[in-house]
């Protein structure tokens, strides 16, 4: 397990690299950022003077040299918008993602396993079908659509929640609501999927034969197998979280890495979207590594490779 | 997805039924299952509408007519093509969505399905072969996966046009790691189990492993997520277009209509409203159908529908 | 405010007993942005989103340009005159300290100036108001200043209304992030990610305004905007979309010195003759759009800046909706082999202004009905301003740029020369005639001045049309009702808290 990790750490590390050189080229191909950051009116000079001070007047490989001797000396580089470091900035928004991610993605997989599972028990039955139409409704709904029509109504109208902002613990209900709906519907499919092919496996028949109680097949032998696409599609969804719960994170004006990282691409503030990545990308390849292991602790057959 | 209808896959340790014709079989296996058959009958009106929606109506759902902006739903004053209302330049709503279907299910469907092949094969390479090869495909996928699909939109929308192709093209690859781990993760088990290893033994080659053994248990698993995934695609267009990255007026989908429309939710519901329903009835039906599909091919499921879903077998016994 | 209000007031009530002096809280305010602060310095307050917050209260400016009628009056001068074609005096205002201590004079202005001009930080008042002027100000006594011009500035008062003065401890390398001015209200805490909080400065050398603390937020969607102030989270929303004003006890509308266009590429054919273009105006019903994508209230405009700027010409008439007109004009050009046929782009900036879609497909719809070969597309802001700033590209298509300027400065000088003098950075035209009287404009004074660009704005509109204008626009504002505040032109750049009363 050791060797395991070890070794998943070095390339994970080439893969990260290899990531921020690819966001250094492909952001610089959407042009700079002078004519966005200077009045409309600026004059030429004024134009040149810019780039010339920010080093996009340089070619491409050169600002590329400069960009990786800094990042040897863990500088991410100044936000031009902000002007202030641009890892300050992302380390500041980056705390409030991570818990909005998973706090939904820990409600979603309690939910979803539970009631998927009893859902599983009697496929075609009454609360499969329910359980089924509603959650695939919720989920096909626009994201944006339910958080204002939430807000009119929860907020405006009842007034039982604050609208926006964050602050106390009432300001994260909408916005976890919101989030949940949608991973919620996908996950409780694959539960549902996924336990009805382990319900009618033969080792499930075995255990029933060897007269195990019901329930405890059902919770332990059937939900350990079906575990394992869980756990990638949850996987999927949480990276879906960190690296873009924009709209959410847009309409309730919370401060997290999505909203920052819009703004960013919108303003190519390049010191700031490549630290954005290169921190959500650690998270996940960190999320990554650990479903692996989990992979492994659920299913002891599976080797490494 | 026709294809895998008309010829069951199998699993390996259940004897197929005689059929003696496939379509037909299909048939009355969709006949059992009413909600399914619904799905079908909408499915198939969608598709009529993506084929023959823009010759049909192109012209009333381009027609702007600043009177009847905002024009409520169920009047049907001004006429049939009005039954939902009108949009802020008072263009039908109902026309629009027929039109835009033909956007909106082609950019869905493509994304999807070239995101499935390309995800499939790679996860079948990386589960089976493993290796440096198999590291390196996982890496790839946590680079997309880290690779914010805002950034890539961007780049691709802002390097070639904001066109339906280059949407498609930012869509799949944002899309391909689902399929890839999934897949990857379903080998890694089923490359263990007994049948496989059995058939290995027995000096099967890989691709006879692969195409008789482990691509029948992935593809469902596979179809499952790729009809969720569908709604998603949807919405993921739906959101581009409500940040202003994805696809722009004059081109039409359902996601930028809700998009559009979501400026008018306290005063006209119905703009946001209607393309909405249409993107959720299409998933829903997409997943019923799906989740049919799943039942009807499985041989130690598809009991439920041939006697109604009443009967069940493995908990009777018990 | 129901069932979380106990756990909620409760700890908006403690913090309140910790942080502020008894009874702040109802002399408090929350105004809700549409974007937030990513720099609060304050040479920089000509931004719209940094002056709302800045200018005129936390940083005050020398003088103070009325928006409604574009009059100068004294602020932290008291008065000045000119003294030669390129000298001003300015007597400032004595008995003045910023908020950390320090005393307002003439070094503190001097101090000011030269950082805003020199070259160690960017600032956006320079690139705006003072690219290509040297300012040289000497300090004549403590609260006397002359400020000498290269090139002359016949406006120089109007212009020291557009720049803050902040205090001499400001660091003249980088870029402050604590704002101190002399202004009614102290920079108090700014926390990037949530809000900036301003409290009343009690040494204010002015009336002490009603407001005590002013709490900024920010959020990007116009509904949850209005859905605060509405709900009482917030108590001012500066604008709103007009779709979401619908309570007229909350919601105010008022013009906003913003004016709406499409820009047309003059050099390219077909758009190289100029009857092609007045066909173009002529093929837009601006009344249809008033009242449906345009909300009531915005006027049709025959100029580029709004009635209550300098040079603003009353008598020319917007071009009529007039299609049997445009007809005549396009076969006339059609016939003289001008490519009338050829497709023309109309690209519109996504958000530029509320409805902005709807109103590019409103007006593709008239083109095309015009019998244009028009097309639409979409650009976000990147991409317009590529679009929209010189050098432009050499095989750029015939274009019709949807854009928006806005000039609440008084003067017409902040216009005519970057939209109409050929060297202009967002210029279409090229016509030596009309660079000579722009220049010549520029330099005049008075009376002369005010006919020279009304002239200008005459001869851009009718004879050299390198524009299809729209509206002089209006903007939303909702206002809670235990306030008393109404929203002026100046509304988009500035929103001056000493004007803000509470309701008994």
């Amino acid at each position: 397990m050791g060797n395991f990790i070890g070794k998943r750490s070095l390339s994970s590390a080439i893969a990260l690299a290899g990531l921020v050189i690819l966001v250094f080229f492909l952001a610089r191909l959407t042009g700079d950022p002078t004519n966005l950051y200077l009045p409309l009116d600026a004059s030429l000079e004024a134009r040149a003077d810019f780039r010339e001070r920010h080093g996009f007047a340089d070619p491409l490989i050169e600002q590329f040299g400069r960009f990786v001797v800094d990042v040897l000396h863990l500088d991410f580089g100044e936000s031009i918008r902000k002007a202030r470091p641009a890892l300050e900035v992302v380390l500041e928004a980056f705390p409030w993602t991570l818990r909005l991610a998973a706090l939904t993605m820990a409600i979603v997989l309690v939910l979803a396993i539970l009631i998927g599972s009893i859902a599983a028990y009697r496929p075609g039955g009454v609360f499969d079908r329910l359980s089924s139409i509603i959650s695939l409704a919720g989920a096909s709904a626009p994201d944006f659509w339910v958080a204002i029509v939430g807000i009119l109504v929860l907020s405006v109208s009842l007034g039982w929640l604050p609208t926006s902002g964050v602050g106390t613990p009432w300001h994260w209900v909408l916005p976890v609501g919101v989030l949940i709906i949608r991973p919620f519907g996908l996950i409780l499919q694959v539960v549902r999927g996924a336990m009805i092919t382990a319900l009618s496996s033969a080792y499930v028949k075995t255990a029933r034969a060897k007269g195990v109680r019901q329930r405890a097949i059902i919770f332990v032998h059937a939900l350990r197998n079906a575990m394992l696409p869980v756990i990638t599609v949850a996987g999927d969804q949480a990276a879906g979280i960190l690296n873009g719960a924009v709209v959410v994170e847009t309409i309730f004006g919370f401060p997290g890495i999505g909203k920052l990282m819009i703004d960013s691409i919108l303003q190519r503030d390049f010191a700031v979207i490549q630290a954005a990545i290169l921190v959500t990308a650690i998270a996940i390849f960190l999320m990554n590594l650990l479903i692996d292991i989990a992979y492994a602790m659920l299913d002891p057959r599976i080797r490494h490779g | 997805m026709t294809g895998a209808t008309t010829r069951p896959l199998a699993a390996p340790d259940a004897a197929l039924p005689p059929v003696v014709n496939p379509w037909l079989a299909a048939l009355r296996l969709l006949l059992a299952d009413k909600l399914a058959l619904v799905a079908a009958g909408f499915l198939l009106l969608m598709a009529l509408c993506a084929i023959f929606g823009p010759a049909l109506l192109g012209q009333p759902a381009n027609a702007m007519n600043l009177r009847m902006r905002n024009a409520p739903p169920f009047d049907l004053e001004n006429g049939w093509l009005f039954i939902l209302g009108a949009d802020a330049l008072g263009r039908s709503i109902l026309a629009r969505i027929v039109v835009a279907s033909q956007n909106t299910l082609s950019v869905a469907a493509a994304s999807v399905a070239s995101a499935m092949v390309v995800g499939c094969l790679l996860g079948l390479i990386a589960g089976y072969l493993g290796g440096w090869l198999g590291g390196l495909i996982m890496r790839l996928a946590d680079v997309i996966m880290s690779f914010p699909s805002l950034l890539l939109a961007v780049i691709v929308l802002y390097m070639l046009e904001p066109r339906v192709a280059n949407l498609v093209l930012v869509l799949a690859i944002t899309r391909i790691p689902i399929y890839l781990r999934t897949t990857r993760a379903e080998v890694l088990e089923i490359r263990e189990r007994m049948f496989v290893q059995a058939a290995r033994v027995m000096g099967a080659s890989s691709p006879r492993i692969i195409v008789r053994h482990i691509l029948p248990i992935v593809v469902p698993t596979l179809i499952t997520i790729g009809t969720l995934d569908f709604a998603f695609v949807m919405l993921a267009e739906s959101a581009l277009s409500f940040l202003g990255i994805g696809i722009q007026p004059p081109e039409i989908t359902w996601g930028l209509m809700v998009a559009q429309g979501r400026g008018y939710l306290s005063q006209a519901w119905w703009l946001a409203f209607w393309p909405g329903v249409a993107i959720i009835l299409t998933t829903m039906s997409l997943n019923l159908l799906s989740a049919w599909l799943r039942t009807a091919t499985d041989p130690m499921q598809r009991w439920r529908l041939e006697q109604g879903g009443r009967r069940p077998e493995w908990r009777s016994g018990g | 405010m129901r069932s979380y209000a106990s756990a909620a007031a409760l700890s908006v009530l403690a913090a309140a007993l910790l942080a502020a002096p008894a009874g702040a809280q109802d002399r408090a305010v929350t105004i809700v942005l549409p974007e937030g602060l990513d720099i609060v310095d304050p040479c920089h307050v000509s931004r719209s989103n940094i002056g709302r917050v800045l200018k005129q209260n936390v940083v005050e400016t020398l003088t103070e340009i009325d928006p409604e009628d574009g009059s100068i009056t004294p602020r932290l001068a008291t008065g000045w005159e000119q003294l030669d074609d390129d000298t001003w005096r300015f007597q400032l205002r004595e008995g003045v300290k910023f908020h950390d201590g320090a005393d307002f004079n003439a070094e503190a202005v001097k101090f000011n100036i030269e950082r805003m001009l020199g070259d160690a930080i960017y600032c956006e008042d320079k690139a705006k108001f003072f690219a290509g002027t040297d300012l040289e100000v000497e300090v004549t006594d403590d609260h006397t200043i002359d400020v000498t011009a290269t090139p002359p500035q016949p406006i120089l008062p109007t212009l020291f209304g557009t720049i803050a003065i902040g205090s001499p401890n400001l660091p003249t390398d980088e870029l402050t992030r604590e704002p101190v001015g002399t202004g009614p209200y102290v920079f108090a805490e700014w926390r990037p990610d949530r809000d900036i909080v301003l409290e009343r400065f009690e040494d204010y050398w002015g009336e002490p305004p009603a407001v005590e603390q002013a709490t900024y937020v920010w959020r990007e969607e116009s509904a949850v905007r209005a859905a605060m102030v509405a709900a009482g989270e917030a108590d001012i929303s500066p604008t709103i979309a007009a779709q979401d004003a619908t309570d007229p006890e909350m919601d105010f509308s008022y013009f906003n010195s913003e004016t709406s266009r499409l820009r047309i590429s003059m050099d390219v054919p077909p758009l190289d003759d100029v009857r092609v273009r007045k066909a173009v105006n002529h093929l837009i019903d601006r009344e249809a759009m008033i009242g449906t994508i345009f909300p009531e209230g915005v006027v049709p405009a025959a100029n580029l800046v709004v009635p209550s700027i300098n040079g603003h010409n009353p008598d020319i008439e917007p071009y009529s909706y007039d299609p049997a007109k445009a007809k005549e004009l396009l076969d006339a050009a059609r016939a003289d082999g001008v490519p009338v046929d050829e497709e023309i782009r109309l690209i519109g900036r996504l958000e530029v202004y509320p409805n902005a879609t709807e109103s590019m497909e409103a007006i593709l719809a008239m083109l095309l009905e015009g019998g244009i070969n028009a097309s639409l597309e979409m650009v976000e802001v990147a991409q317009w301003t590529d679009l929209a700033t010189k050098p432009y590209a050499e095989d750029r298509p015939p274009t019709l740029l949807q854009s928006m300027h806005d000039n609440n400065n008084g003067d017409a000088v902040f216009t005519v020369y970057y939209k109409y003098h050929s060297e202009g950075a967002q210029s279409d035209t090229d016509d030596p005639e009309l660079d000579r009287k722009i220049i010549e404009a520029g330099a005049a004074t008075g009376e002369e001045r005010t006919k020279m660009f009304q002239e200008i704005f005459r001869i851009v509109h009718d004879d050299v049309v390198p524009q299809v204008l729209l509206y002089h626009m209006v903007g939303f504002s909702r206002v809670h009702p235990r306030l008393d505040f109404t929203p002026t032109l100046a509304t988009n750049s500035e929103l001056q808290l000493s004007q803000i009363s509470f309701k008994e």
